[in-house]
């Protein structure tokens, strides 16, 4: 029972007591405002329409598999299934983790009033809906129906909607970018003092290396954009066979992107599940350096497997080698984290908040994700399953297993900090379980289909695969309406939700501190921070607010109400 | 520490040890029924590579299941045990441990060892793929919007949607896709049964190597990259026959011979080779024939494929009707041009080369293959 001692240097602080007036006129306060909070709130709600959007084209997709003959015209299916795919990486998945959950989260719990530069952050925020409504508007012109990686050539004899995804998808590229330079230096530069970096929260650590990898990737992929627009619109030869072009050099330059990019997506994820599963077992995470470090680990080794995507597209064979073997590194970060979490269960005070639900789900779904990611990895097991059902049941298990509950868990968990109202206990615990188990029905039996089979990317298939697809489908219903509970929870908690209090979780970081949801500007003073941030043993406050930092290990207890729950 | 509710009780949880046994009785017995049933997979090995690839599957399935139930297991054994209880205090908290070196030390050693153990265990099947079997069928497969076209040495016409091969013989097979004038995009070739898979690529040539093992058929031949609107009908039917029954479908075909066991051109282009000099071959090469071919392995393709191994390679795909390509069968497509899977070429009229010019070009590729 390890108890840090109290420092006995004080820690220096500036005065910064100036603020700047909150806006009063509606655009500047809530359509184009500098505040990251307002900007997550923008995120939020606009990553949630897309997910409603993109999650209503996935139940198209199963009601087209429920017959082996399919039930929408192949060509309407085709655009259907790739607009999901795109829409989910990009419209969904990446602004909810980085855009809705890094701004909201990140500033405040690094004690700072705003990111480094606001005015980036709402340049990055509105190049969001536009890019979303231009993918959708592809409708229209025939949208992009060679699935969300657009391999050419066949990308390139589609209709105008591909190069609207090509422009969509760019949007998309600078804000990430932006939003990752905005982070990273925010991140280096603003926290308060005496949040050395192994006082950060583990969010942030994921924040931090989510953002590099969003500066660095991004770039491989807007260039390949880029070309795929010129020689599209243009005629320049970058990908056509026929001309002299390489159609697997946008393989390499689309996977040198799209493989980071699932560590974009799942990283900040890990940061949610190391947040939830201290607070609700009552414990300090266990093994927080290697937990911090492996985020990074990933985030490096994330650069150099991309062509593991690509072993059956014709490369030299024993490039293959060198991709396998770094590709299975990865399981070993990765396991490290998953040990790390599981060690904190042990021993605490678990309570089942919908949370921690879905923490404990996401660790059995990512976990199975992680398994099935290995039989990939393996090269002679992946000249079966590469283009199949498999690489489907595979991606959903640790994107819709992994980002997707972390998101759901980051939703329950911060929710009462957002809006400073609490949602539905028991609502929001039916819906983890309905959730889960849903999910599961819906995308374990895909790994079989794959195997013995089925192809990806099929408007209809061979019928004796039909009875698992049905069921698949059937399930896919039940996954789609558990998603109605949870937003039948956020209105309840706008009608019926008790006032959640500066902390109702009794978690000990920096956001927690404050109100809810918190004042303009966050921090009235900069806060100190005294501890590390899980400590949930130590007598030591996390941070002193108000009273100067020596007063605050002179008498722990005497600090404001709002610095310790036990 | 007056205000800490800590459970004091630092054991591992009551019942830790007989879960843990559990947990490893269970993934045995997961083991055991995978090794002893066609688990993951269940689908037939009709050829080579099948069952060393399955050996793969089973060792993952085995490996990777245990690692699933000791998380899944500990979890939900964890949650149960940890769980906090009506009776506990509100401000009750955890065991207050940071961290262990010990068992971090471990779980990152032992995962390591696991994943060496796993890497190469990947790499032995991956190089048992590679092998370069004696005595071979090389045949090309080339995807089509929506269908399958096979060419075999010999058979002047490729066979459309129907796959044969002979029994025990080994199958170098080149894949690629569109034919010129088709608009160009990606198929894949794929037979679940013998658990191989090539990505049709147009302007690249992938290569799949096999050894079919057991009588039998239909099985079916997938696309397996999207390829149009209709990419989820694009089958083909693939059969391993007898030799016997080969041998006669082969003939129904229109082939004469045996297609695995090589042999004579069928034409000979008349042009006395002997002649030609390497060193004005070379001059020539590079004016007439280097916009369209590299000096490389066949698969580096330009416009048409590379040269520089055309004599000495023996996975070398269709040159002329024949699965050797000789001199001769050099001298009678520059003669004559080709038209084919792989492309077209104009005669030597049309490309300005006259028959002089054919043997120093051949003295020159007969030197590029010997280097």
């Amino acid at each position: 029972m390890a108890v840090a001692t109290p420092t006995t240097t004080p820690i220096p602080r500036p005065v910064l007591d100036h603020i700047h007036p909150e806006p009063t006129g509606f655009i500047r306060k809530y359509i184009f405002s500098i505040d990251h909070k307002i900007i997550a709130y923008q995120y939020f709600i606009t990553a949630g329409l897309f997910f409603v959007i993109a999650g209503l084209l996935a139940e198209m997709i199963r009601i087209d598999l429920l017959k082996h003959t399919g039930v929408l015209t192949p060509n309407v299916y085709n655009q259907v299934y790739s607009v999901h795919g795109s829409m989910m990486v990009w419209l969904v998945i990446i602004p909810f983790v980085s855009g809705a959950f890094g701004n909201f989260v990140m500033p405040l719990q690094i004690g700072a009033r705003d990111v480094a530069f606001p005015w980036l952050n709402l340049a990055a925020f509105w190049m969001f809906p536009p890019a979303g409504l231009i993918l959708l508007a592809s409708f229209a012109f025939g949208a992009p129906d060679a699935g969300w990686t657009e391999y050419p050539p066949i990308s390139l004899q589609a209709p105008f909607g591909t190069s609207m995804w090509c422009i969509a998808i760019f949007l998309i590229g600078i804000s990430s970018t932006l939003t990752g330079i905005n982070f990273l230096v925010t991140i280096f530069k603003m926290r308060a003092p005496g949040m050395t970096f192994t006082r950060m929260p583990l969010f942030v650590w994921a924040s931090a290396a989510t953002a590099g990898l969003n500066m660095v990737a991004t770039t491989a992929l807007a260039a390949a954009l880029l070309a795929l627009f010129l020689e599209r619109q243009f005629g320049v030869p970058f990908y056509n066979p026929t001309k002299g072009g390489s159609p697997i050099l946008w393989q390499h330059m689309f996977w040198f992107y799209s493989h980071p990019a699932v560590y974009i997506m799942i990283l900040p994820a890990f940061g949610i599940i190391s947040e939830v599963l201290p607070t609700f077992s009552r414990k300090p995470i266990f093994g927080y350096k290697m937990i911090a470090f492996s985020s990074v680990a990933i985030a490096l080794l994330g650069f150099m497997v991309w062509a593991h995507h690509m072993f059956t597209s014709g490369m030299a064979p024993w490039l293959q080698l060198p991709f396998m073997i770094i590709t299975m590194l990865i399981a070993i970060p990765t396991g490290i984290k998953i040990f790390s979490w599981m060690a904190t269960l042990w021993g605490g005070s678990i309570e089942f908040s919908p949370a921690c639900l879905f923490a404990l789900g996401f660790l059995i779904t990512f976990t199975l994700g992680g398994v099935t990611g290995f039989f990939l990895a393996a090269v002679p097991a992946d000249l079966h399953e590469h283009g199949t059902y498999f690489v489907v049941g595979h991606i959903h298990y640790v994107l819709y297993g992994g980002s997707v509950f972390g998101i759901y868990a980051g939703l329950y968990y911060w929710w009462p900090k957002m809006t400073g109202r609490m949602m539905n206990e028991r609502l929001g615990q039916w819906h983890a379980w309905v959730t889960f188990v849903a999910f599961n029905c819906t995308f374990l039996p895909m790994h079989w289909l794959g195997l013995l089979g089925m192809p990806r990317r099929v408007a209809m298939y061979d019928v004796e695969f039909e009875f698992w697809n049905q069921v698949v489908s059937i399930c896919s219903f039940f996954l789609a309406a558990s998603t109605l509970m949870i937003m039948g929870n956020m209105l309840w908690s706008f009608k019926n939700g008790k006032k959640a209090g500066p902390n109702p979780w009794g978690a000990r970081t920096l956001e927690w501190m404050i109100s809810s949801p918190p004042p303009y500007y966050n921090f009235k003073k900069v806060p100190a921070v005294l501890a590390a941030p899980y400590d949930f043993g130590n007598p030591l406050p996390y941070i002193g607010l108000d009273a100067e930092p020596g007063a605050v290990e002179a008498t722990p207890q005497s600090t404001t109400g709002l610095v310790h729950a036990h | 520490m007056a205000h800490q509710v800590a459970k004091t009780k630092v054991s591992l949880g009551p019942g830790f040890w007989l879960v843990t046994a559990g947990i490893l009785i269970a993934s045995a017995i997961m083991s055991y029924f995978v090794y002893a049933s066609g688990w993951p997979i269940g689908l037939p090995q009709i050829a080579e590579p099948a069952p060393e690839i399955d050996s793969l599957f089973k060792f993952l399935g085995a490996v990777g299941g245990t690692i699933f139930n000791i998380v899944t297991g500990y979890i939900i054994y964890f949650a149960i045990v940890f769980r906090r209880k009506k009776s506990d205090p509100p401000d009750a908290i955890g065991v207050q441990v940071h961290d262990n070196p010990v068992l971090e030390f471990w779980w990152t050693v032992i995962p390591t060892v696991l994943v060496v153990i796993l890497a190469i265990f990947s790499t032995v099947i991956w190089s048992s793929l590679q092998n370069t079997a004696g005595d071979v069928l090389t045949m090309e497969a080339i995807g089509h919007q929506y269908y399958f076209s096979f060419r075999y040495p010999k058979l002047a016409n490729p066979v459309n949607n129907e796959m044969h091969v002979p029994v025990n013989v080994p199958v170098t097979l080149h894949v690629t896709s569109a034919e010129p004038g088709e608009p160009p995009v990606d198929h894949g070739f794929w037979v679940p049964e013998v658990r191989l898979k090539a990505d049709m690529v147009p302007g690249l040539i992938n290569t799949l190597r096999f050894t079919p093992t057991q009588i039998g058929g239909p099985y079916r031949i997938i696309c397996t990259e999207f390829c149009g609107a209709l990419h989820g009908t694009m089958r083909a039917t693939f059969y391993i026959d007898s030799q016997k029954d080969f041998d006669k479908w082969f003939a129904k075909q229109g082939g004469t011979g045996g297609a695995a066991s090589g042999g004579a051109a069928g034409a000979s282009s008349g042009i006395a080779l002997a002649g030609g000099t390497a060193a004005a071959g070379a001059t020539l090469f590079a004016a007439k024939c280097s916009a369209c071919h590299a000096t490389d392995a066949f698969s580096d393709k330009k416009v048409g494929p590379g040269l520089g191994k055309i004599f000495a390679d023996p996975g070398h795909p269709k040159l002329v009707d024949s699965s050797a390509p000789t001199p001769d069968d050099a001298a009678l497509i520059m003669k004559k041009g080709f038209t084919g899977d792989i492309g077209q070429m104009p005669d030597a009229t049309t490309n300005q080369i006259s028959d002089g010019d054919i043997a120093n070009l051949v003295a020159y590729l007969v030197s590029l293959s010997k280097k």
